[in-house]
């Protein structure tokens, strides 16, 4: 490995346990959902990579399971993520 | 009954009680009025008591169905299966048209609390001969650490740009195809096996999204004859052959929520699998961008993956690069469910002519999960023969 990529190497690694260690330390247990948060949250975030799924495509336990995918994939906050499954269980 | 045979009756049995009262009805028709309403009512008392019964057991249903479509809240794991599949025709200009990429990608999600996710995706894929071909496209267990981190483990989609992870399944995919370079043995990482920190967090009005990833990392694949290195395989191996753990990351800054600008970057080394090319530095970097405006789509990606130079290899021992980009714009048409696509693509491989793709098509929405699409592919690359074609497709995202 050369110097030039050591240095990105170190400095990734270096990244990833300040990202890690910052964001262990904020904690975020966040509040519940709020059904109006969860309107605009999915109303920004969705449409970013596909269509926009209708709420009553799925059930509320379905949606439960499919939030929690999207808050990966998509890069949402666990905050987000609760709002926006509250507005989905909320207009199915 | 009469009443004067009742009272008759009476007189018979010698019941003093009976006669007072028959005797006292014959002479107030108010009385009689009453007895006869109250006789007429008792069957009617009767029924109510039967309905009330059925509507005490009704309820007693409806609370049992009502605690049983409230288990999932209760309980500690939920299970959903979801996924997308497709089905596609290909016509070139040169060569036989056929149905083909017919394919099934089911995902298994099994969410323990909100703890822990499992993510597993199949793809099966009908290939030419008839055979099936089964991967694992990804599994993931994904542990909720708070509000803004997600920690991966597993084989996951390459965190590199955004196709790959974001945008390649058919029913999001606004094209029956990928663009250059970003399929097998292109320029952009597929997938890796390892681990992987994720999630999003807000900064005042704008957002930041981030991954940053460590992963056993690609291979060298030879040609044919073993004299060439032919590609940088991808595919997310279980197994490290160089000792050598690849680092990379991807950082999306949303300054509005409908416009992303990413940057990534991975580092390592890769080697093929007989050691004839010697262990070589493999490094990445990447940036993409993406806008949704007025009903339009706007995307664009850009990849490059290079591997160092081997002094000492017995096969190739040069530097070696492959880059691609592409660009695209959809336009969903107002009031219909027609949406027009444009790609123009361009991919780089080492050694060898540029490959230029463009690619226009038009979309027929039914849901926003399943779209019709049809589309023309012109292929373009300097000394060889156009490889253009028509292509349909229809997919579905369940």
């Amino acid at each position: 490995m050369n110097s030039k990529q050591s240095i990105l190497h170190s400095a990734l690694l270096g990244v990833s346990l300040t990202l890690a260690a910052t964001t262990v330390y904020a904690g975020g247990s966040g509040t519940a959902g709020d059904f109006t948060r969860g309107a605009k949250a999915w109303s920004d975030n969705c449409a970013r990579c596909h269509n926009m799924r209708e709420p009553k495509e799925f059930r509320d336990d379905q949606w439960r399971v499919t939030v929690a995918h999207m808050r990966v994939r998509g890069g949402l906050t666990g905050q987000e993520a609760r709002d926006i499954l509250t507005f989905l269980q909320s207009s199915n | 009954m009469h009443i004067s045979h009742v009272l008759r009756r009476a007189r018979v049995r010698g019941d003093r009680r009976a006669i007072r009262v028959v005797s006292t009805l014959s002479v107030h028709p108010v009385a009689l009025a009453v007895a006869a309403t109250l006789a007429v009512g008792l069957p009617s008392v009767a029924g109510a008591a039967d309905d009330l019964a059925t509507v005490k057991s009704d309820v007693e249903q409806l609370k049992r169905d009502v605690a049983q479509a409230n288990e999932w809240r209760t309980v500690n794991s939920n299970v959903h299966l979801t996924g997308y599949a497709a089905v596609s025709y290909s016509a070139p200009e040169a060569g036989d048209s056929s149905f083909g990429g017919t394919t099934f990608n089911p995902i298994f999600h099994y969410l323990y609390k909100d703890l822990l996710l499992l993510e597993a995706e199949l793809e099966i894929e009908l290939e030419d001969d008839g055979a099936t071909a089964t991967a694992l496209e990804y599994l993931t267990l994904d542990l909720f650490v708070n509000d803004y981190l997600t920690v991966i483990a597993g084989k996951f989609l390459s965190p590199i740009g955004q196709f790959r992870q974001n945008l390649h399944p058919a029913w999001i995919n606004k094209l029956p195809s990928a663009p250059l370079g970003f399929g097998h043995e292109g320029a952009a990482p597929l997938s890796d096996v390892g681990l992987q920190l994720r999630g999003g967090v807000p900064l005042g009005p704008a957002k930041v999204n981030y991954a940053v990833y460590t992963g056993n990392g690609p291979k060298l694949e030879l040609n044919g004859v073993g004299t060439e290195i032919e590609a940088v395989m991808s595919e997310g191996f279980g197994a490290d052959n160089n000792e050598n753990k690849v680092v990379g990351a991807r950082i999306g800054v949303l300054p509005v929520p409908n416009l992303e600008i990413g940057a990534s970057a991975a580092t390592g080394s890769t080697l093929d699998d007989t050691g004839a090319t010697g262990k070589r530095d493999y490094d990445v970097i990447g940036a993409d961008a993406a806008l949704q405006i007025a009903g339009l789509d706007l995307r664009a990606e850009y990849v490059r993956s290079e591997i160092g130079a081997g002094p000492v290899a017995a096969v190739d021992p040069g530097e070696k690069q492959w880059k691609t980009w592409y660009g695209q714009a959809a336009y969903r048409i107002p009031g219909t469910p027609l949406e027009a696509v444009a790609r123009f693509g361009k991919f780089t491989p080492p050694g060898a002519n540029p490959t230029e793709q463009w690619a226009v098509g038009v979309n027929y929405v039914f849901a926003a999960n399943v779209i019709a699409k049809l589309a023309y592919e012109a292929n373009d690359t300097e000394g060889v023969e156009d490889d253009d074609r028509a292509l349909a497709q229809i997919a579905y995202g369940f």
